[in-house]
């Protein structure tokens, strides 16, 4: 079976094709994209959308030996994101499966994200705890087969990787803040600052506004207005980057505790942070839980793991019908 | 309230108190600019204006740029803190969501593109200070 994914939720376009259930294909678009196909185009539209996918549908078919006409089910993300971007890749694929007469799968970003660790050799077990942090969500669900996920908590404010890139900025580092993030930490004391964790008491959520708030207040007090000396800023990136691993971590914890699960999955773009990866596995380590992270190219968004979580949809037989609407956020209830 | 309105908060609290004070003035169709450096309390102040409209799962739009919720009016809620250009705002189809006069509108970092922000509007300008208040400043343009 050969399956089209395509993903447009935010400012990645990314075209994937799986081929009887090896991934042949994952191209995406903030790769080297823009220069090859002429001209800048803007970071945020969803004309860049437009201009991409049909380039990238082509490479992706070449890449994989296949012609339009080989493709059995057709795959895109319908929400959540932005609703404009979204619009592109929903359309294009429904127009897709409409005139070639194929089955058309709507699927969930965040179910993408979820069963990104199954694009890896080394798969997760179930049931599993994943753990979803991106720059727009930050999760924590028990998730029991395909057919099975529930949610234990999501942020109240800011997600993670937003909380990254905002104190990046606040220490003029630059974007995107991760990376820059990682780097200082590299060389700075962790237990320099002491910036506190949010509590939310019974609760799985997280909160990240508070920490970012007092990475603030820690500027203006000790620096303000000043150039901050390269070994303050290493330390602040450290000890803020262990606030939000103490904090991801202590809910991933306290989870594991309550449930029984084989497997941690460590999902989304800021799964690419090193430290927060160790910590992962550490924890893993502790409680003799398989981990599986997905390699830097299924961290981000990308198709690959929308072909991969609509391929599975189609076999629970489920397929959804041409009108399926972009939707731009999660429910309060889903996963419930 | 009567705009100009200014008043200096302390806790949470306060700030709780006082969206539920505003939130008093608004009706569908309104737009609120909320304008204050990162960390002021933008989205905070939102979360506790919308509660009371019965919208519970208010977060940060600064990644997906716009969240739209439902309670009493459907919401768009926006953050322009990433957008470069107001040619970027008319590519997301800003128009569109500007021209439902159904929905209440908040836009975070509204500063960033005045161009785009309509003359009828609320601004709600959020300073923090040293000693951890907040001086919030309401203005209705009409």
């Amino acid at each position: 079976m050969n399956v089209l994914g395509i993903e447009s939720s935010c400012d990645e376009t990314s075209v994937a094709v799986i081929s009887d259930d090896k991934l042949t294909a994952n191209l995406i678009s903030s790769q080297d994209f823009h220069s090859k196909y002429g001209g800048v185009v803007p970071e945020l539209s969803s004309r860049a959308h437009l201009q991409i996918v049909i380039p990238l549908l082509k490479d992706a078919l070449a890449k994989s030996n296949l012609e339009l006409k080989d493709i059995d089910i057709i795959c895109a993300t319908a929400g959540p994101g932005l609703i404009g971007a979204l619009l592109v890749g929903l359309t294009f694929a429904k127009g897709l499966a409409y005139s070639l007469n194929k089955k058309f799968i709507a699927v969930n970003h965040i179910e993408g994200h979820i069963f990104s660790g199954f694009l890896m050799e080394e798969k997760p077990e179930f049931p599993f705890l994943a753990l979803v942090v991106s720059g727009g969500h930050t999760l924590l669900l028990l998730v029991k087969d395909f057919m099975n996920i529930k949610k234990l908590g999501s942020t109240v404010d800011d997600a993670a990787g937003e909380a990254f890139d905002k104190v990046s900025k606040m220490l003029g580092l630059g974007y995107p803040g991760g990376p820059k993030i990682q780097q200082f930490a590299l060389r700075g004391n962790e237990d320099k600052i002491n910036f506190p964790v949010a509590d939310l008491r019974n609760s799985f959520n997280f909160s990240f506004s508070g920490l970012k708030t007092s990475v603030l207040r820690y500027i203006q007090k000790n620096f303000s207005g000043e150039k901050i000396p390269e070994n303050d800023l290493n330390d602040i990136a450290a000890s803020f980057q262990k606030a939000v691993v103490k904090a991801l971590i202590k809910n991933a914890e306290k989870a594991l505790s309550e449930f029984e699960v084989k497997s941690i999955c460590l999902v989304g773009g800021v799964a690419a942070n090193k430290s927060l990866r160790n910590a992962v596995i550490i924890l893993g380590e502790r409680f003799n839980k398989k981990v599986v992270i997905p390699g830097m190219e299924f961290c981000g968004d990308n198709a690959a793991m929308i072909a991969f979580r609509g391929q599975k949809l189609f076999e629970n037989g489920i397929t959804s019908s041409l009108d399926a609407s972009p939707f731009p956020g999660l429910s309060d209830d889903i996963f419930s | 309230m009567n705009f100009p309105f200014t008043k200096k908060v302390f806790t949470e609290d306060d700030t709780i108190n006082l969206a539920g004070e505003f939130v008093n003035y608004i009706s569908s169709g309104d737009v609120i600019v909320l304008n204050g450096n990162l960390g002021a309390g933008k989205t905070f102040f939102i979360k506790h204006t919308l509660k009371i409209f019965g919208v519970n799962n208010v977060t940060s739009p600064t990644f997906a740029i716009v969240n739209e919720y439902s309670g009493k009016f459907k919401v768009f809620h926006f953050d322009f803190y990433r957008v470069n250009n107001v040619s970027e705002l008319f590519d997301i189809g800003i128009n569109d969501y500007f021209n439902d006069d159904s929905v209440v509108i908040f836009i975070e970092w509204g500063n960033l593109i005045p161009v785009i922000l309509p003359k009828k509007r609320f601004e709600v300008n959020i300073t923090l200070n040293d000693d951890l208040s907040r001086d919030f400043n309401f203005i209705k343009y009409e």
